[in-house]
């Protein structure tokens, strides 16, 4: 029951974030969405950054900012291309690939 | 004398705010004739099918790419306490973060009201989301409204964001196609979902696929500034709860990019969003 009320609260909610600015678009300056533009950006490279730093591995060699540095290399890979102009679809494979290959040469020579 | 003198300022009063009102009605009026433009555009360029379907393309990688997190999440519902509540959660919360913090609250002994006070932060940032679509959808119907709304998410947004202004009919194609193919990769998880917790790059993939989107973006300067800012901060924020430190990161990335475009609000639509059809 706890489960389900948490759930409905918290869906219950989301829609209202998700529906009031949409339904209200005519009242909303265009000064508000330019700000809210801005943020929506700094906040999906916030959430990119943010997985990175708080990446966690048991199966590496434990030193503890490793994870985290293997994580941004090989996120840094990925973005690199994805800044290149390739797919979305490369990016996330190559960035992935990189994480693989790199913690498994890790843990063998560990 | 003093009813008169007193009348003067009211009538003033009264002019001012019914030219505003004019000079807002005027500029509904352009707007829903630059929208009606980009949508004839839009026909004469094959289509709102057409759009629908470049955005149901422009979503199937990133859906693929989110495969592996989505089976993660069906594997914290599958070990729920409630794990129909919980699979109900997947359209209800319709976010894999804020759905794996409210299913981590409970899984400790918390209350619902922790839980639901934690669910709704991690997704506030979705006001931020809904605003910034509104002058694109200031014209449409309350229902395409409704469904744009309830498709929203962090991938949908980012993806139409790139795009031309008006470009509505690509946002639903890539919107919904993350709406069913997200609840479908989670119900999978809930089946078989218990290995891909095991492997530590799959929380890594949804971050790479919301990243590779946004950094074609970089190449503006003030974006890529304010951007930075945001990701600085993102670091010196890692110790406290997501959601306060997302909405720290964002708003301070917003209070740099403003700065940096002097506030002109051309000059921001110009860094941030494709030009006007």
């Amino acid at each position: 029951m706890t489960v389900l009320v948490a759930v409905l609260v918290v869906g219950a909610g989301s829609l209202v974030f998700r529906l009031l600015p949409l339904l209200g678009a005519q009242r909303l300056p265009e000064r508000v969405t330019t700000v809210a533009g801005w943020t929506g950006l700094c906040l999906l490279a916030a959430l990119t950054v943010r997985t990175v730093v708080s990446h966690h591995d048991t199966s590496l060699p434990a030193v503890p900012a490793l994870p985290p540095v293997l994580a941004a290399v090989s996120v840094g890979a990925g973005l690199l291309l994805a800044f290149r102009g390739r797919s979305t679809l490369v990016a996330v494979a190559a960035g992935g690939a990189t994480y693989v290959l790199l913690s498994a040469l890790l843990s063998t020579l560990a | 004398m003093t009813d008169s003198a007193a009348q003067v300022p009211a009538t003033a009063w009264a002019e001012r705010r019914a030219e505003r009102r004019a000079e807002r009605r005027a500029e509904r009026r352009a707007e829903r004739r630059a929208e009606r433009r980009a949508e004839r555009i839009s026909r004469a360029r094959g289509g709102r099918r057409a759009a629908r379907w470049a955005g149901v393309r422009a979503m199937a990688p990133v859906t693929v790419a989110y495969a592996p997190f989505a089976l993660v999440v069906g594997a914290a519902v599958a070990s729920s306490g409630d794990p129909l509540a919980a699979w109900l959660s997947t359209w209800t919360i319709y976010g894999g973060a804020a759905q794996l913090a409210v299913l981590d609250v409970l899984g400790h002994g918390s209350g619902w009201v922790a839980a639901a006070a934690v669910g709704l932060v991690v997704n506030t940032r979705l006001i931020a989301y809904a605003t910034s679509m509104a002058p694109d959808w200031r014209t449409a119907s309350v229902t395409r409204r409704v469904v744009a709304a309830v498709a929203l998410t962090d991938a949908s947004w980012a993806l139409a964001r790139g795009r031309h202004r008006g470009d509505r009919d690509f946002y639903l194609g890539a919107a919904l196609t993350l709406f069913v193919g997200w609840p479908a990769m989670v119900t999978l998880g809930v089946l078989v979902g218990g290995w891909a917790s095991a492997a530590p790059v799959t929380g890594l993939l949804p971050a790479l696929a919301l990243g590779a989107i946004v950094v074609p973006q970089l190449r503006h300067r003030p974006v890529a500034i304010a951007v930075g800012a945001a990701s600085l901060s993102a670091v010196g924020t890692a110790g406290l709860p997501p959601g306060t430190a997302l909405l720290v990161a964002g708003g301070l990335g917003a209070a740099v990019g403003i700065a940096m475009t002097g506030g002109a609000d051309a000059a921001v639509q110009r860094a941030t969003r494709g030009p006007e059809r």
